[in-house]
């Protein structure tokens, strides 16, 4: 909300400067957003009176004879340039905005200055026409800038929770209970003894709890006094004319949005009810809406027929608004269910100064003072008669009283600030106090958000100021339930240092995949796809992390040309199991490129080299790994496994399919997944065995088909307890073999934990190896 | 006399151990030319024999002590020889190993994690992919309420979907990419009864684009403190702890009041950075507020637990890792965590 600091200091007159009470604000939980210097107008505009508005033969220019302390002429194509309105006009030589105002001439007319739109002299947005004022407002040619003087706004954040703070009054009610003293508005209404000319008939009390319609009549429509549009502008609103802009003001002062209708609109009065099916209305901003049936409305009536003149909180109808001949209007000041008009707004897709207050809520007892307060201004401003009384539907409800415990208010926030200043503040705050342990506390009615105690308690503490609560440090035995709970948060974290220290180099890609490459990665379509995605290509969940660490590949390649690159990302995947949502944490690496070796030598890479950093990365965590030729359709048919860690299969490693890798320009890529967390190892401590160790050596031939992990099952399945290790050192094909076959060497580590064993249990040992080897057909090389 | 001269220049210049072997032989042996001498001096008188075997002796001392010496020299020379062959060049770089290393939003997470694992808080996790249930309404944000406007939201696709509760059963309600690591707030008091403490670190959402200092994606710390008489004071002292080990001794806190629907009274905490002599804005805390409490318990209630959470008292605080990270590597644009790009990546491996 902008808060125009002259503004504030007319109710806080003690307020010492702009920045102290960006200071005082923070401390009261309204942050500034940033601090804005308005109205530097220049000493050559001055404001001058329209003499006479002549068009300009065959163009929508006119020929303006003003009085600016002397009589000026200026061209304008401004549409509401005409005569006997005030208006803000620059001097030959003037410099406004930057733009450099000299005499000019136009269609063969000199143009002694320029008249100029709000969005010409920089005080407001609107650049549709000049800025206009009342015709006497000042002795012309008078410099504006005595009239405006420069002001300091600031943006001030309101939360949601502090509606009554989306009007000046409320930060100054707020600044009053810091002890600044406050001067509210006089209200001086005359009301006249005549009857209300129309009726109210609020057929849906829940939409509008509180309606109330006053009658002003006798109005003199034209522009606004200049003190009234200088705070509208500081404002961000824009000025329209004095009955208009009344309405705005006071809902700026109290943040109670209001409404006049043109009485020559509403037929025989007005009935708040739903819309119909079907319904239309063309509101103030010049569209013509379909109404939904939730929509509330304010429609005019006659007999049983009835017409919308206004989208009840939201925005008024265009036919029904108050123009330069309004004569007479109804003044509706109202309270509505906050969840209709926020419903209404987003549906309409159409938030005003007006729905946002409305769906935030307003003081449920503030429609009268505000209504009083608008009519007092309507009698100064406008020369209104105001009618005595107000139609007025509904029961407002003064909030309930909150039971207060000083002691508790101390307990919770760790203070110890003495009763009676805690009581004082609540009352400064405009609470009334009753009872005494516990106190029954009765909020302002204009403070929705005061509901329960601890509201109060956080009410004494920002009065006082955050800062003065201490430091502490709680000390207590978590309750046992609770022991324990972050070993899994530990073991993540461990398992991404040990990748870390082998040479992975972590990344993070984002959860969202694109459904539309799912095919490019043999993948089934994803899932989960999102609502509101920000593109397309983010439109879904991932189910892999391996796209992404793909798609991280080819930008370092794009951008750096990397020869290699080992890389791991831990992340959460998400998967679908009947209407369940199934997140789970993946690991995947990658490797590319030209992998480990002497820089100017031989190198080790591809498919060894990535199993081998699983090997090391599980042996680590106390895990045994075995992998199993396995087709997974994002892998190279031949380059592909599944994972088994400790047996329990856990994903995949292999090489990408060449076609995909082809498909995504990429050169070839290894790569491995696995979903965690992984089995926790079974952790028994063995004494190591002190006796000696028997070493053999064991070459056997299979075919090429065979797998190396078949032989090694069949190797440590025969050779009982006391193999200990195990090792291949040999791999070769080729002659004397036959062909077709390879042949595989090992070494064979046997060792007896408590004792040395002899020679001839360890041949007993390789013999029954050697025969079970020989029962898979397979054979033995000397 | 001319004899050994000779002989001794001989060892000397002996070219090898072989060499030297044979001039041994040639002098020392069975038949050399001394030993022979030796032999000889039977046939003397033993005045002379006396006389003869005392220079013969120191003779074949001589000699040994020269064959000894120009072994000893053949041998150095021969090691060093050796030595010398096996020189290598140490200036030539060795296997290329892979040097890998952490994320950065890693590193600044764990640095928070250890941070408060000191003061005794746990790490603990949730899930991404939320109920609205979770997310919202048992935060005290209802639907329809303007607060929900402070989260832009992610909503998953389609209706009648169920995601896993607490202690894992099945929860129906419109699913959304988790704003906040607040949630976790309520997962975990319904699994666990107070008091506790934890950190909750995660990834969260926001429904926004993205710019140098805005991500849709991001991560966030959340603490949660519950027991009995745990205070503001409590919270404040947390915080502290934490400009502490961040900043230094020079570091101070400040809290101002603000609303999140979760916390009462609520605060936004700023850390005093006094090398960068300005104020950060961290993040949001507050205590927890007695709905969430209320909130938590009818759940419990519902899974045929008994009330955990009356009369107790909590705070809560949830703040930016990006932020933190930003500002202690000097990182500009936030989107280079999300980027992939080695060259921005590798430069933290010094980082501790």
């Amino acid at each position: 909300m902008r808060v125009p600091f002259t503004w504030l200091k007319e109710y806080v007159p003690e307020l010492e400067s702009p920045e102290v009470l960006e200071e005082r604000l923070a401390g009261l939980g309204f942050e500034t957003d940033r601090m804005e210097r308005v109205f530097q107008i220049p000493g050559g505009v001055v404001f001058a009176r329209v003499l006479e508005a002549h068009p300009i033969p065959g163009t929508g220019l006119k020929r303006l004879v003003l009085e600016a302390g002397q009589v000026v002429e200026v061209v304008s194509g401004a549409g509401n340039a005409r005569a006997g309105i005030g208006v803000a006009l620059a001097l030959p030589g003037t410099e406004v905005n930057g733009l450099k105002i000299g005499e000019r001439t136009i269609q063969g007319v000199v143009s002694h200055g320029m008249a100029l739109s709000p969005k010409e002299l920089g005080v407001g947005e609107y650049g549709g026409g000049l800025l206009e004022f009342p015709p006497e407002a000042l002795p012309a040619g008078t410099p504006l800038a005595e009239a405006w003087p420069e002001e300091v706004v600031l943006d001030i954040e309101v939360t949601p929770n502090r509606p009554d703070a989306l009007g000046i009054l409320g930060l100054a009610l707020d600044l009053h209970a810091l002890g600044y003293s406050l001067v509210l508005p006089e209200v001086r209404l005359e009301t006249e003894n005549v009857p209300i000319p129309f009726g109210l008939q609020v057929e849906d009390p829940k939409g509008a709890p509180h309606f109330t319609l006053s009658y002003a009549f006798g109005l003199q429509v034209g522009p606004s006094p200049l003190w009234l549009q200088r705070i509208l502008f500081a404002c961000g609103m824009r000025p329209i004319s004095n009955v208009v802009d009344i309405t705005n003001y006071v809902m700026l002062e109290r943040a109670q949005p209001m409404h006049a209708f043109d009485l020559r609109f509403i037929g025989e009065g007005i009935r708040v009810r739903r819309a119909r099916p079907g319904e239309r209305l063309r509101t103030l901003d010049g569209v013509e809406r379909e109404l939904h049936p939730e929509d509330l409305v304010i429609a005019g009536y006659r007999g049983e027929e009835s017409f919308p003149i206004g989208l009840a909180g939201v925005m008024g109808g265009a036919e029904s608004e108050v123009r330069e001949d309004t004569w007479a209007i109804a003044l509706e000041v109202a309270q509505f269910d906050p969840v209709s008009i926020r419903k209404t707004a987003r549906r309409q897709a159409l938030r005003t100064e007006a729905s946002y207050r409305f769906e935030r809520g307003v003081d449920p007892l503030g429609q009268i003072p505000a209504a009083q307060r608008a009519l007092a201004l309507l009698q100064e401003l406008a020369g209104a008669k105001v009618a005595e009384g107000f139609l007025d539907a509904g029961n407002p409800k003064a909030p309930d009283p909150i039971p207060f415990r000083p002691d508790y208010a101390n307990r919770l926030l760790g203070t110890q600030y003495p009763e009676r200043e805690q009581l004082a503040i609540l009352k400064r705050l405009g609470c009334q106090v009753a009872g005494e342990g516990p106190y029954q506390v009765t909020p302002p009615s204009r403070r929705l958000d005061l509901r329960l105690e601890e509201d109060l308690v956080e009410e004494v503490a920002r009065i006082q100021g955050y800062d003065t609560i201490p430091l502490a440090l709680p000390a207590f035995f978590p309750a046992p339930d609770n022991r324990g709970v972050e070993k899994p948060y530990q073991r993540e974290r461990r398992l991404r240092e040990v990748l870390a220290g082998l040479g992975f180099q972590e990344v993070y890609t984002y959860s969202f995949a694109d459904p539309a490459k799912a095919p490019l990665f043999r993948l089934p379509p994803p899932p989960w796809r999102l609502l509101n995605p920000l593109s397309p290509e983010r439109g879904a969940l991932r189910t892999h992390l391996f796209p992404g660490l793909l798609e991280a590949l080819r930008e370092n390649l794009a951008l750096d040309r990397p020869e290699r690159a080992l890389l791991f990302e831990v992340g959460r995947v998400f998967g679908k199991e009947g209407d369940q949502v199934v997140e789970a944490t993946h690991l995947a690496g990658l490797l590319f490129g030209e992998g480990v070796g002497l820089p100017h030598g031989e190198k080790l890479s591809g498919f060894p080299l990535l199993k081998g950093y699983l090997e090391a990365f599980l042996e680590q965590l106390g895990l045994g790994l075995r992998v199993e030729a396995h087709p997974f359709p994002f892998l190279h048919p031949g380059v592909s496994g599944k994972v088994l860690v400790e047996g329990e299969a856990k994903g995949f490693l292999g090489q990408l399919h060449p076609e995909v890798q082809r498909a995504l320009e990429l050169p070839p890529v290894w790569l491995f997944e696995l979903t965690l967390p992984l089995p926790e190892p079974a952790f028994r401590f063995q004494d190591p065995s002190r006796y000696p160790l028997a070493l053999r050596d064991l070459a056997v031939v299979v075919p090429q088909a065979v797998p190396y992990g078949a032989v090694e099952e069949v190797i440590r399945q025969a050779a009982g307890p006391c193999l200990e290790g195990l090792a291949l050192f040999d791999l070769y094909q080729g002659a004397p073999l036959p062909e077709g076959r390879k042949s595989l060497a090992f070494h064979l580590r046997f060792r007896h934990p408590q004792r040395t064993l002899t020679d001839e249990e360890v041949d007993q040992a390789v013999a029954s190896v050697v025969q079970a080897l020989r029962e898979r057909g397979w054979d033995i090389r000397a | 006399m001319r004899e050994l001269e000779e002989a001794l220049a001989a060892i000397a210049k002996a070219p090898d151990l072989e060499a030297l072997r044979a001039l041994k032989a040639r002098y020392l042996g069975k038949k050399g030319l001394l030993t022979e001498e030796m032999k000889a001096l039977a046939r003397l008188s033993l005045e002379e024999r006396k006389e003869r075997g005392r220079a013969l002796n120191a003779l074949k001392e001589a000699l040994e002590e020269a064959l000894a010496k120009r072994a000893r020299e053949l041998e150095e020379e021969a090691l060093r020889k050796a030595l010398e062959e096996e020189r290598q060049d140490v200036s030539l770089p060795g296997v290329r190993l892979f040097a890998g290393g952490l994320h950065p939003i890693t590193l600044m997470e764990r640095e928070l994690v250890q941070i408060f694992r000191a003061l005794g808080y746990q790490a603990v996790e949730g899930p991404e992919v939320e109920g609205e249930f979770f997310n919202f309404d048992a935060l005290n944000i209802p639907e329809h309420h303007p607060a929900r406007d402070m989260w832009d939201t992610f909503w998953l696709e389609g209706e009648g979907h169920s995601l896993p509760g607490p202690l894992g059963e099945e929860v129906r309600g419109r699913l959304l990419l988790r704003t906040h690591t607040s949630p976790m707030q309520v997962r975990y008091m319904v699994a666990h009864t107070p008091p506790f403490r934890i950190v909750v670190p995660g990834r969260v959402f926001r429904f926004e684009q993205t710019d140098a200092t805005h991500e849709a994606v991001f991560h966030q710390l959340e603490g949660l403190v519950v027991g009995e008489g745990i205070s503001m004071a409590h919270l404040k002292g947390a915080i502290y702890e934490l400009a502490q080990a961040l900043y230094g001794p020079h570091s101070r806190v400040r809290f101002q009041p603000v609303y999140f629907p979760f916390v009462e009274p609520g605060a936004q905490f700023a850390i005093w950075w006094p090398e960068g002599k300005k104020w950060l804005e961290l993040g949001g805390a507050g205590m927890v507020h007695p709905q969430v409490f209320q909130a938590v318990d009818a759940y419990r209630k519902t899974l045929g637990l008994p009330p955990a959470y009356e009369g107790v008292t909590g705070f809560a605080f949830g703040l930016g890792i990006e932020r933190l990270a930003m500002l202690r590597y000097g990182i500009p644009d936030i989107r280079y965590f999300f980027g992939g790009r080695l060259k921005f990546l590798e430069q933290f491996r010094g980082v501790l």
